[in-house]
């Protein structure tokens, strides 16, 4: 760990710092898009937890209409 | 020998440490950020359901909240 430093020997620390905050931030965006398309982890909706889309309370749902048949 | 002569990107032994110890601050502060984000969102609704789905966990929730 010690020798690590020795990266920006070999890597212009300018372009690894421009890539790497590029990556990290389009993989950031990627993964709060994914999240905010969830039902469970979409922080705007606040949907309640086990509402329509829980794939705990559909299965809750299903058993109840199979009950009712 | 590595402080005498040039390197591959201009930069001496001493400066790639100086550099390096900056990047490693901005690294350890990201970490911990995205860290206590996770610890705070797994609180919230955590990502590993039991064998019996997410009821379990949320049935302790809800008689918590109310």
């Amino acid at each position: 760990m010690e020798k690590f430093y020795k990266i920006w020997l070999v890597f212009d620390p300018r372009r690894v710092f421009v890539a790497q905050g590029v990556f990290l931030f389009l993989l950031a965006a990627m993964i709060h898009f994914v999240l905010l398309s969830t039902d469970r982890y979409n922080w705007f909706e606040g949907n309640p937890v086990g509402g329509a889309g829980d794939s705990a309370s559909l299965i809750d749902l299903g058993a109840r209409l199979v009950t009712m048949v | 020998m590595a402080d005498e002569t040039v390197s591959f990107t201009g930069l001496t032994d001493e400066q790639a440490q100086e550099l390096h110890e900056v990047y490693l601050k901005g690294f350890y502060l990201f970490s911990g950020v995205a860290l206590v984000a996770h610890l705070l969102t797994f609180m919230w609704r955590p990502w590993f359901a039991g064998p019996e789905g997410f009821a379990a966990l949320e049935a302790v929730s809800r008689t918590m909240i109310g």
